[in-house]
C-alpha cells in the first residue's frame, strides 16, 4: 500500500492504481518494478504537509493495488482503463503508478480529458517505434490522434525525430523546452486536464532510475512546481517510467510528485 | 423470477445482466489474463435498461451472475398526451401508459416495440 493511502475504496477521493507494464521499454527495462518501488520510497515522508497545512492520511486516498500486467498492450490498456473509469464514476481522481508510459493511454481513456499536460524528456509523438504503435515512445501521439484529446502540452521535452518535431508544430501541440518550464504557467478555463509525469523529464542526475535517460533535464523542484500549478485543474494523474536501476532517487521523486499532486488538488477543493 | 443464472464468461456486449438488482445492457466487456496465481477476470460495463445509470462489475470469469429475461413486445400507439403515450399491446390488447423517449415522435396508430421486465416498460 502507498504509505498513508488508508481510505476505503467506497469513500475515497483519490484512487491509486499500480500499472507495472514493462513490454516496450526500449533501453533499460524494469518499469514492472516501478509501482512497488514508488510505494517503498514513499515510506520515509512525513504525513504532514506544511505548505498546505494538510495531513496525507486525511485526504481519503485509497490504494487499489496493482493491476497485473501481461504482454498485450491494447488488451491491458482496455482493462486498466476500466479500473480508471470506476474511480471516475465514483467521483474520485485516479492516480496511476507506472509502468511504462504506455499505461497513460488507459488513464486518458478512463478520464476523457480535453487537455493532456505531460512532463517528458521525449516528444513521444512517433506514430510507431520499432514497428509498434503501442510503444511507450508513441503515447502523446496516441492521446492526440486516437483518444480525442484537443490539445497536448509537453513540458521539458528536449529530443525527438524530425517527424515528431514536425507533428509538434501543429496547433494542437505546445512544447515547452526545459529552459522555459520555470516560467510556464497553466492557462485553463473549464477544460478537463489530465497530467502525466514521465520521470525522465527530470535530469538523470535527479532520477537515474528510468529506461531512457536524457540529460539537460528539469530539476526536481521544477517538476514539483508544474505539478503544483496544474493539479487544481486536473481530473487524472499518473507518474510513469520509474524502474529499479538506481538507489531510489527516481522512485522517491515519483512518490513525492504524487503526494504534491494530492496536497495541491485537495487544497484547491477546500 | 424472470431471470436466469449464467457465468460471467458467457456475457457479451449487447446482452443483459443484473447489476445492483437492476437489469442492465452490456456495452463493454474486457478480460484480464490470469498469471500464475488467481483466475482470469472479466470486467463488464453496462447501462441500466430502465434507469440509464452506468454500472460496472469485475469478477472471475467463472463467477455466476443473474441475467434478466427481458421480453421484447409489439405495441400500437392509441393516443399521445404530452410526454406520455397510451400503448396497446398487439398480442394481449392490454393498454398502458409509457413515457415517450426524447428522440421519438409518436402519433396514434404508430406501431412500436417495447421492452418489458417485471412490470417495467420502455419504448425502443
Amino acid at each position: 500500500m502507498f504509505p498513508g493511502a488508508i481510505a476505503d475504496r467506497e469513500v475515497a477521493d483519490y484512487v491509486i492504481v499500480g500499472a507495472p507494464l514493462d513490454i516496450s521499454t526500449s533501453f533499460q527495462p524494469g518499469t514492472r518494478f516501478g509501482p512497488n518501488r514508488i510505494r517503498r520510497f514513499a515510506e520515509s515522508f512525513d504525513d504532514y504537509d506544511r505548505r498546505t497545512d494538510q495531513f496525507f492520511t486525511d485526504l481519503r486516498v485509497h490504494d487499489a493495488g496493482d493491476i497485473r500486467a501481461w504482454d498485450d498492450a491494447p488488451e491491458y490498456s482496455e482493462w486498466l482503463a476500466g479500473s480508471v473509469r470506476d474511480a471516475v464514476w465514483d467521483d474520485a481522481v485516479p492516480l496511476i503508478l507506472g509502468g511504462e508510459h504506455t499505461v497513460t493511454a488507459a488513464g486518458v481513456t478512463g478520464v476523457e480529458p480535453d487537455v493532456f499536460v505531460c512532463l517528458d524528456a521525449h516528444l513521444d509523438l512517433r506514430r510507431e517505434y520499432d514497428g509498434n504503435e503501442w510503444s511507450h515512445a508513441t503515447i502523446t501521439r496516441r492521446v492526440l490522434d486516437k483518444l480525442d484529446v484537443d490539445e497536448a502540452i509537453i513540458l521539458g521535452a528536449r529530443t525527438g525525430s524530425p517527424e515528431e518535431w514536425e507533428r509538434a508544430e501543429s496547433d494542437d501541440v505546445t512544447v515547452v523546452e526545459p529552459e522555459a518550464v520555470a516560467d510556464w504557467n497553466p492557462d485553463f478555463d473549464d477544460e478537463s486536464v489530465y497530467l502525466s509525469a514521465d520521470i525522465d523529464a527530470a535530469d538523470p542526475a535527479f532520477a537515474p532510475g528510468t529506461g531512457t535517460k536524457e540529460p539537460f533535464g528539469l530539476t526536481s523542484r521544477e517538476m514539483r512546481d508544474v505539478v503544483r500549478a496544474v493539479a487544481p485543474y486536473t481530473d487524472g494523474f499518473d507518474v510513469v517510467e520509474v524502474n529499479d536501476r538506481d538507489d531510489g532517487q527516481a522512485a522517491s521523486l515519483a512518490a513525492k510528485l504524487l503526494r504534491e499532486f494530492v496536497f495541491s488538488h485537495a487544497a484547491t477543493d477546500d | 423470477m424472470a431471470k436466469e443464472q449464467k457465468q460471467v464468461r458467457e456475457l457479451q456486449e449487447g446482452s443483459y445482466v443484473m447489476m445492483e438488482e437492476k437489469p442492465c445492457k452490456i456495452y463493454a466487456y474486457s478480460t484480464a489474463k490470469p498469471g500464475k496465481h488467481g483466475s482470469a477476470k472479466a470486467r463488464v460495463e453496462a447501462r441500466g435498461v430502465f434507469d440509464d445509470k452506468k454500472r460496472s462489475l469485475s469478477q472471475p470469469v467463472d463467477a455466476k451472475v443473474w441475467v434478466p429475461i427481458i421480453e421484447r413486445k409489439q405495441g400500437q400507439v392509441v393516443s399521445v398526451t404530452g410526454e406520455d403515450a397510451q400503448i396497446m399491446d398487439l398480442e394481449t390488447y392490454q393498454t398502458f401508459t409509457m413515457l415517450i423517449p426524447d428522440d421519438e415522435d409518436l402519433n396514434p396508430e404508430d406501431e412500436i416495440e417495447y421492452l418489458e421486465y417485471e412490470g417495467q416498460r420502455k419504448i425502443v
